[in-house]
């Protein structure tokens, strides 16, 4: 399952970052995936240079699984605009296909809140409908 | 009628709109603006509306409503919207908008609540109406992006001029 | 390409809103015009290029993405592809569109046969309205990592040429 779900702007900003756990964690929980999320940038530049498994086949958004920590999985999809979309689940394996069609969802709902003309481009996102389409689109795996 | 993905205009009026408030500083004069740039945005898209539409002149502005409702906003925005809420004498109606491609995308932040955000509709009908030689008033009175549960436009007829038009005197 | 939700409205919106656009900064006299129509398209180029490239395979070079600009932007954006694309290989780049859409509307009166080419009035009044096309075009380049600066010249009606310079990196 997905625990926190974040976006990292052109600028390596964060714009947008959301967890999805039971109740008690608190804000400590929120810093230790803003240090993960933090971290796997470093996984998402390696593998934007990384070359193409197959040459000549175009390169997809979806980077899939960037690395593991302690306790969770953390994955990647970068859009033509190098905006960052960053999963982090706990210990349950999922399907590539699956994956990539929740980020392919996360970015849609990303396109919609930043065609809200009273948003800026690389600042963070605090729309509550953004909040909320993020949260189904997570919690309904 | 050529029609274009609609959120190239979306976007573009919801651009416009930000940068009318950043020029302006007061929501009140961007209402203002939207209003009287819809108007002359209305005084020429009345001609392209009665070219295609191929509409007659209308009965009466029961008429004259249902085809703002039904066919004007059918032909420009894609969407329709109900009519409703007529007075006694049939001089005031409200144009219900449950769909509206201009507020797809748009969150309105807490303090822009005085702006009427798709206020240039008002201008447009307004004008375009002018052009037919009725005398329109048309305002917002429920605005979803501020809340309400659906958008309401009330429309009042202030005046219609028939003079202008020749017709027989035989009855 | 599939465009997100599918909603569709009359071009007529898009040509009226933008000549009003136009028309409203004429008016105003303590406003630069320029500057506020070149903003209002700016943002609205970043967020049609986000929405624009969510679908398709990665861009790379900046070459890329001109010609992405060329074909799938201006199809979406313009309603057809740029004609002709030339470049001097040092980071210019000349659009040729021999019929540029947004200037359709301007283009029904040709020149009298005998009146030499050159700034007209029609093409002073295109000026005016290539500055959000221009715009919308800047804004979408730098949505995808391409600082730019783009102009246009209209003076062949109805063709328009789109001239992108993009600014050496460094």
């Amino acid at each position: 399952m997905i625990v926190c779900a974040a976006v990292i702007g052109q600028q390596n900003n964060p714009l947008y970052l959301e967890t999805f756990q039971q109740a008690g964690t608190g804000s400590e929980g929120a810093l230790r995936f803003h240090y993960i999320v933090h971290c796997s940038l470093d996984a998402v530049e390696e593998k934007l240079l990384q070359p193409q498994k197959t040459p000549g086949e175009p390169s997809d958004a979806y980077l899939g699984f960037l690395y593991p920590t302690e306790d969770f999985k953390v994955y990647g999809y970068v859009s033509n605009t190098k905006m960052k979309f960053i999963l982090v689940l706990d210990d349950m394996a999922p399907k590539d296909e699956e994956m990539r069609l929740i980020f392919k969802r996360f970015h849609a709902a990303f396109i919609d809140a930043i065609s809200n003309p009273f948003y800026t481009v690389n600042t963070p996102i605090t729309s509550p409908s953004f909040d909320a389409s993020i949260r189904t689109i997570m919690t309904t795996v | 009628m050529d029609a274009i993905n609609a959120e190239i205009f979306t976007l573009t009026y919801g651009s416009m709109v930000r940068q009318l408030i950043a020029d302006l500083e007061d929501v009140n004069e961007v209402n203002k603006q939207l209003d009287t740039m819809g108007y002359n945005i209305g005084i020429r898209l009345i001609d392209e509306f009665l070219a295609k539409s191929k509409t007659g002149k209308c009965i009466d502005f029961r008429d004259t409503a249902d085809k703002i409702a039904k066919v004007g906003f059918k032909m420009f925005l894609n969407t329709s919207a109900a009519v409703a809420n007529w007075n006694a004498d049939s001089t005031e109606c409200s144009l219900i908008l449950e769909d509206n491609p201009l507020t797809d995308f748009v969150e309105l932040p807490e303090n822009y609540a005085g702006l009427s955000y798709c206020n240039v509709l008002c201008g447009v009908i307004r004008g375009a109406l002018e052009m037919v030689n009725i005398n329109v008033s048309c305002s917002f009175v429920k605005d979803v992006l501020r809340g309400d549960d659906v958008s309401e436009l009330r429309l009042k007829l202030l005046s219609q001029m028939h003079e202008t038009y020749p017709y027989k005197d035989d009855d | 390409m599939s465009l997100v939700k599918g909603r569709t409205c009359s071009e007529s919106c898009m040509e009226l809103l933008s000549l009003e656009l136009v028309h409203y900064y004429a008016r105003q006299n303590n406003i630069p015009a320029p500057a506020a129509v070149e903003a209002i398209g700016f943002r609205v180029g970043r967020q049609l290029a986000e929405r624009y490239t969510a679908n398709r395979a990665r861009l790379g070079e900046p070459l890329e993405v001109i010609k992405f600009i060329c074909k799938e932007f201006w199809a979406a954006a313009f309603r057809k592809q740029v004609d002709n694309l030339r470049t001097n290989h040092r980071g210019t780049f000349v659009l040729k569109d021999a019929a540029f859409r947004w200037l359709s509307k301007l283009s029904v009166d040709p020149l009298p046969p005998g009146v030499p080419a050159g700034p007209s009035p029609v093409a002073e009044l295109a000026r005016d309205y290539l500055i959000l096309p221009c715009a919308l075009i800047r804004g979408a380049l730098v949505h995808l990592g391409v600082e730019a600066t783009v102009t246009a010249d209209a003076s062949n009606l109805p063709a328009c040429d789109f001239t992108i310079n993009i600014k050496s990196r460094n």
